[in-house]
């Protein structure tokens, strides 16, 4: 009785430790939020061309990726909203610099359901709740930011602003009704049904949205990994991005 | 107090059905463990629903299923002492007197506070919190508490089963100036006998969640004695004695008594024990007990396998218990002359 | 060591603020519910005990989740609401209500604790001194359930100090105004370069913490040594 229960135990711990081993043709991906239907797409047809590839995609806040592609999770491909936290992985030698490449580009927009009249930065004052990225991880709350400081506002939107977890959930505040609206990408507010584009942020309070891609240091030499990375470089991949309204030059 | 009582009340597999009409002060509810006296206590105060039925004080209807009438516990004026005194324990003494007291319309309160304190003797206990208090003190309290809401009717749960035989004699007497003094009516629910002597009048006997029967103290007693462990008590109540040999010799009747256990210049209460009577036919020359009375037996009754003999001597009355072998033997029967022989360690002082 | 932005100080204000808030609104509802429960009998009690023990088991973001639904613009008490302007979502008030709903089955345990440990004798004998059922919770049930309100309370009070899945979901993320110290924390650990700060902020949190159930224990003792004197 006792020896299979500590036989039991001995394989349950093995089990638990082996981490599970990476399945050929797997691609990890790690993207910033704003790219998911994008990067949906393009994986589904290069699926399609390429069996015997799948992927495992990770969407979210560009700065929560960098946090966990730092601490070990399986990552092939990162593809950051603002070169910060691309830097920030370059700095700790996590990606292939040799692999950097810009995807696209992107404007910032304030979109939302409300009644009042909004057609620019200062009007934001008569709101009541603004959405925005949390600007700690998430780039298009730190373009946002940026906008409102430039734009004198900082002290007026204080106690206004809701942090979100990234520009998608932004984009459902304003959806719901639940702010006034929010700061999101066109590409968001193309795709928001309630949420009307009440404005486009002036470009010169705000750096340029660019779209930062690599491989990770540990997918540098896989090959699938390579022939992705090319595809998105690629004409398809253009094509894709114009259709949701991302800017490629 | 005149009390109507006629309810069915169904808990789990209990059922009681207890119809009665008692009138007097100090009425009693007999019974063992189980057969439903508790219950019959929370019916009347209120504080438990009868399936059906009628209850009424005095005239006045507490319950009644016919009519729809149910007047709430604080409503019946009916006061409730328990087993265990039940004091709040995050009140004082003086506030726990005067809970009731304060909840009585003034029209009502025809009790003075003092009046209880003194009688009862709780000027030294007033400003104690209640938690350092003796058992008896405690009792005393409650008592105090309960007399205090100026009740129509005292009820008395078992108010002396928690406390020992000393205790319970000494508050015997509060119950008994308290009811007197202030008039208050009780129902005194126990399950001793000897209680039931000391402190009713009437009694109700209940088995089984009915009430089978209503008697007198000594009618209880006497049917009782056979089966009881201590067969009859012979209450007495003997005062100033004088000291004679090492022994206390108390005046009865028109002879005298002596007893081991007695007090100098105090009236005691005393129990006799039928069963420590013993009887003969002839006066034995020497006896080593003390007391040597000449008898007539004036009633002979059976009580179970056992037959009581209720003796008359210097004009009072005792009643002895044997077996039915020795009153055939001794050609005991009423307005015989026998003598009864009692030990003067006996007598066993009750206070 | 103990690095805190003025933010930070906001948001242990305001959790302080919101977890005392959410704590008194709870303690009448919570202590009635808890005699209910004890002293009463009525059909479908079981179904209240389940409702009051649900947020206990559900994941507080389902309990945001129904909140949001209830008092959502759109929803089914927001829309009256509304009309009347009176706004929850994204309030602090939404964060008090996040942290009641999620603490009111701890306070009702251990009111009722309290409450069960009163011998019913003594509930017996207020009412037949004359006391009324109100009277008698006033002046009987009440003070001899206080260790049980304590017990509740200070839980309630760190419990509501610890709510995030319920008070994220519908009271958002605003600093200043919703943002409490789990929130707080919660923004600085999605960034890989503020975790530092964070441990700042979760410093705090368990000194707090040691704080509350520091003072629950001595007062628990005072209340012992009052009932023994």
């Amino acid at each position: 009785m006792l020896q299979s229960i500590r036989r039991s135990a001995i394989l349950l711990l093995l089990f638990l430790l082996t981490s599970a081993p990476a399945m050929a043709g797997e691609l990890n991906l790690s993207v910033a939020a704003s790219m998911k239907e994008v990067i949906n797409e393009l994986t589904g047809n290069y699926e399609k061309t390429h069996p015997g590839i799948t992927f495992v995609k990770n969407f979210g806040a560009s700065g929560a990726l960098a946090g966990q592609i730092e601490n070990g999770a399986p990552a092939d491909l990162f593809i950051a909203a603002n070169s910060e936290w691309m830097d920030y992985l370059k700095g700790k030698n996590l990606v292939d610099r040799k692999s950097k490449k810009t995807f696209a580009y992107n404007t910032l927009v304030f979109a939302g359901s409300t009644g009042k009249k909004v057609t620019s930065m200062r009007d934001l004052v008569k709101l009541d709740k603004i959405a925005i990225g949390s600007p700690k991880s998430v780039p298009a709350g730190e373009y946002a930011t940026t906008a409102i400081r430039n734009a004198g506002l900082e002290q007026q939107v204080q106690g206004k602003l809701v942090m979100a977890k990234d520009v998608r959930e932004c984009l459902m505040y304003a959806e719901l009704g639940e702010v006034d609206g929010s700061f999101v990408y066109r590409t968001d507010a193309l795709q928001g049904k309630k949420a009307k584009l009440l404005f486009t942020v002036p470009q010169k309070l705000y750096p340029r949205v660019v779209y930062p891609m690599a491989l990770t240091v540990k997918a540098a030499t896989n090959r699938e990994a390579q022939s992705f990375h090319a595809y998105l470089q690629g004409s398809e991949a253009k094509s894709v991005l114009k259709k949701y309204g991302f800017v490629l030059k | 107090m005149r009390l109507q009582i006629d309810v069915a009340k169904t808990q789990g597999h209990f059922t009681l059905q207890a119809a009665a009409a008692v009138e007097g002060q100090r009425t009693g509810i007999f019974g063992q463990s189980g057969c439903g006296k508790s219950t019959l206590v929370h019916l009347i105060s209120g504080l438990l629903q009868p399936d059906r039925g009628e209850i009424a004080i005095d005239g006045l209807t507490l319950f009644s299923s016919e009519k729809k009438i149910s007047l709430p516990p604080e409503q019946r004026r009916i006061a409730i002492v328990f087993q265990q005194a039940m004091l709040f324990p995050h009140l004082g003494v003086k506030a726990n007197l005067l809970y009731g007291y304060k909840r009585c319309s003034k029209a009502n309160r025809r009790i003075d506070p003092q009046a209880i304190i003194d009688v009862l003797q709780l000027e030294p206990l007033l400003n104690r919190g209640v938690n350092r208090l003796s058992g008896g003190e405690k009792q005393r309290v409650a008592l105090g508490r309960s007399v205090l809401s100026n009740p129509r009717l005292l009820l008395m749960d078992e108010p002396l089963s928690a406390l020992d035989d000393t205790l319970r004699f000494q508050i015997i007497p509060y119950l008994k100036s308290v009811s007197a003094e202030f008039g208050i009516p009780y129902l005194f629910i126990s399950h001793s006998v000897l209680e039931m002597q000391l402190m009713t009048d009437r009694i109700l006997v209940m088995k089984e969640g009915k009430i089978i029967e209503e008697t007198s103290p000594d009618q209880l007693a006497r049917n009782r004695m056979a089966t009881s462990q201590t067969g009859y008590l012979n209450l007495l109540h003997l005062e100033e004695p004088s000291v004679e040999n090492g022994l206390y010799s108390y005046p009865w009747g028109s002879g005298r008594l002596l007893v081991s256990d007695g007090q100098e210049g105090k009236t005691s209460l005393f129990e006799l024990s039928s069963r420590d009577i013993i009887l003969f036919k002839q006066h034995p020359k020497a006896i080593s007990a003390r007391n040597l009375l000449a008898c007539t037996v004036t009633e002979l009754f059976r009580s179970d396998g056992r037959l009581g003999v209720e003796l008359s001597s210097c004009g009072k009355k005792l009643i002895a218990e044997i077996v039915r072998s020795a009153a055939e033997e001794l050609d005991i029967t009423e307005g015989s002359t026998i003598f009864a022989a009692i030990k003067a360690s006996s007598f066993r002082r009750l206070d | 060591m103990l690095s805190l932005t003025a933010e930070d100080i906001q948001a242990i204000l305001l959790s302080l603020k919101v977890a005392l808030t959410a704590t008194l609104l709870a303690l009448p509802l919570g202590f009635a519910t808890a005699w209910l429960m004890v002293f009463r009998s009525f059909r479908g009690k079981v179904l209240l005990e389940v409702l009051v023990n649900l947020p206990l088991t559900l994941p507080p973001v389902v309990i945001g989740y129904f909140l949001l639904l209830l008092l959502g613009k759109n929803g089914w008490a927001g829309r009256f609401l509304d009309a009347w302007g009176i706004h929850f979502i994204f309030t602090w008030k939404a964060a008090v209500i996040a942290s009641a709903t999620v603490g009111f089955p701890l306070l009702v345990r251990s009111v009722r604790l309290g409450m069960e440990s009163i011998d019913r004798q003594l509930i017996e004998t207020s009412r037949s001194l004359g006391a009324r059922w109100f009277d008698t919770l006033i002046t009987v049930v009440l003070p001899l359930s206080i260790r049980g309100i304590l017990a509740g309370s200070s839980l309630m009070f760190a419990r509501s100090l610890g709510e995030f899945g319920a008070t994220i979901i519908v009271a958002g993320n605003i600093p200043g105004i919703t943002q409490t110290i789990p929130l707080a924390i919660y923004d600085y650990a999605s960034s890989p370069s503020s975790t530092m700060m964070a441990l700042s902020l979760c410093l705090v949190a368990v000194v707090i913490s040691v704080l509350v159930l520091f003072v629950h224990e001595v007062l628990s003792r005072n209340i012992e040594k009052q009932e023994a004197a």
